[in-house]
């Protein structure tokens, strides 16, 4: 079974320090200021296996993000290990990456060696464009794309990298009808090639269609994890009982 | 982590040469002169001291001209790659925070793109030259070398300011005088011999000004000694290695500072 781990996250914690930004003016007016710790990540314990389309859910500030820049690598957790098969390509954020001054063109060679690949990229950019549904603003530069377009352009690179990992953090939920379509049956041919997701998002019914396991984060601690549909209602029943 | 300078992003070649191409890109983005700006800057910071310094002076030395833009030359590189390099990491911030990137890519990418745009500014140098009636010697030959030294410099000074400035922003507005004060005290538009005192001894530790020196060597017809050579490189590689030593030490420690 061992092998069939993409991702193994192993008693990992990670903190960061609150009002680590300290001014002159602010230290001779406070005094000495006691930085506090945030917990980000509290001994997570789980294995992403091979293959799986592992979702992850949790309300703003719950440890998402931090997770999957830790798996990653970009951040390095405090303790704990994290150990990853294969090539990664992390989809974190609509825009880290994006020129707004370059066309399209420039900005998928660019985006594409960001996310590991070299010149080849440039044989890719008609499929990629093809498949964002934007051949016709190739030459356009991108400070004239909605924001749609530009999650539309930053996807479709990323599947065309063909990582062995695929880390998404919400990106896709500005895309239409029509593209959420086409992701869907993107992240469907994924598993179909034993390729492994990791997702993160608010779209909860996206996340049950398409998830074959779910984590449950909470102040980075995990609450749960299992079938899509027990941890969402888990989730939708603590929510509700937040609001009162 | 490697051990060595630049063997950490060795593979990384067409990245760095998309991203230097990139940089040159935008830094002129929206001007109407476009990259010309980038032989424009040397040649009108030359034209104003050339102006200003001809008109105090009762003798100007001959080829006072070449004299100063050999200077010049070095002297503006040197500030617009220290100063790409300071910013390296901080304006990257959401490409580290989002890709898996060695952190050593940025101060290396601010050398790189600091190489390109020494050709626009090498294109001023060699077109003044017949303007002020004046013709290199075979001794030009030794330049290159002069501007690798410089070049390692700027990214050996690039390693220590792009961290720190994550750290204490304050070293933007330190760095800003700093080279308001390296035109002063680097032999740009004075001569060596004609100076002592506290001049002498700064010039003594700037690497900047035993890299201007040498330039001036070659360009004038002059071949530096040994002992010359030795002493800038040895100078160079100091700063170089003390800022790899430091860089590889802090960078961890600055991703969560972002």
């Amino acid at each position: 079974m061992e092998d069939e781990r993409a991702i193994t996250v192993e008693k990992v914690s990670k903190y960061f320090k609150k009002n680590a930004e300290k001014t002159f003016v602010s230290k001779i007016k406070k005094g000495e200021t006691n930085s506090e710790i945030l917990v980000a990540l509290e001994n997570l314990n789980f294995h992403v296996n091979k293959g799986e389309m592992f979702g992850i859910i949790g309300l703003n500030g719950s440890g998402k993000t931090t997770l999957l820049r830790a798996i990653a690598g970009i951040y390095q957790p405090d303790k704990g290990e994290i150990k990853v098969k294969g090539k990664i390509a992390p989809l974190l954020q609509i825009g880290a990456g994006f020129y707004n001054e370059l066309t399209a063109r420039d900005n998928i060679i660019m985006y594409g060696m960001l996310l590991g690949l070299k010149n080849e990229i440039k044989d890719k950019i008609k499929t990629i464009l093809k498949f964002a549904e934007l051949e016709e603003y190739t030459e356009m530069k991108l400070k004239y794309y909605s924001s749609g377009m530009r999650a539309r352009l930053g996807f479709s690179t990323a599947l065309q990298i063909d990582p062995d990992i695929l880390l998404v953090d919400e990106v896709l939920s500005v895309g239409d009808i029509s593209f959420r379509e086409k992701s869907f049956n993107a992240f469907l041919d994924f598993k179909k090639k034993k390729k492994t997701i990791l997702y993160c998002s608010h779209n909860l019914s996206m996340l049950s269609r398409l998830c074959d396991r779910v984590l449950l984060l909470e102040k980075g601690k995990m609450i749960m994890i299992g079938k899509p549909e027990e941890v969402i209602s888990l989730y939708r029943k603590k929510s509700s009982e937040n609001k009162k | 982590m490697s051990n060595f300078p630049l063997a950490s992003i060795l593979d990384k070649k067409s990245l760095i040469w998309h991203f230097c191409i990139t940089s040159i890109k935008l830094r002129y983005r929206g001007t109407y002169l476009g990259v010309l700006w980038s032989a424009l800057e040397p040649l009108l910071m030359f034209v104003l001291l050339y102006v200003v310094f001809s008109s105090i002076r009762e003798t100007t030395k001959e080829d006072f001209a070449i004299y100063l833009i050999t200077g010049i030359m070095f002297y503006h590189l040197f500030v617009k790659g220290t100063m790409a390099g300071l910013g390296s990491i901080v304006n990257n911030s959401s490409l580290l925070k989002s890709f898996n990137l060695k952190k050593e890519f940025f101060p290396v990418v601010a050398t790189g793109s600091t190489t390109l745009l020494m050709f626009a500014t090498l294109v001023v140098f060699f077109g003044l030259m017949p303007v002020f009636d004046f013709s290199p010697t075979i001794t030009i030959l030794f330049l290159p070398i002069v501007i690798v030294l410089l070049l390692f410099l700027i990214l050996g000074i690039s390693y220590f300011l792009s961290l720190i400035n994550v750290l204490l922003r304050d070293i933007q507005q330190f760095w800003g005088i700093f080279s308001y004060a390296l035109i002063f005290v680097t032999p740009i538009f004075w001569h060596i011999e004609d100076v002592d005192g506290i001049l002498v001894a700064i010039h003594n530790v700037n690497p900047l000004g035993q890299i201007v020196e040498l330039g001036h060597m070659i360009v004038f017809n002059q071949i530096p000694s040994l002992e010359q050579w030795t002493y800038a490189s040895v100078l160079v590689f100091i700063i170089f290695i003390a800022g790899f030593v430091f860089f590889q030490k802090f960078e961890s420690k600055i991703i969560e500072r972002l």
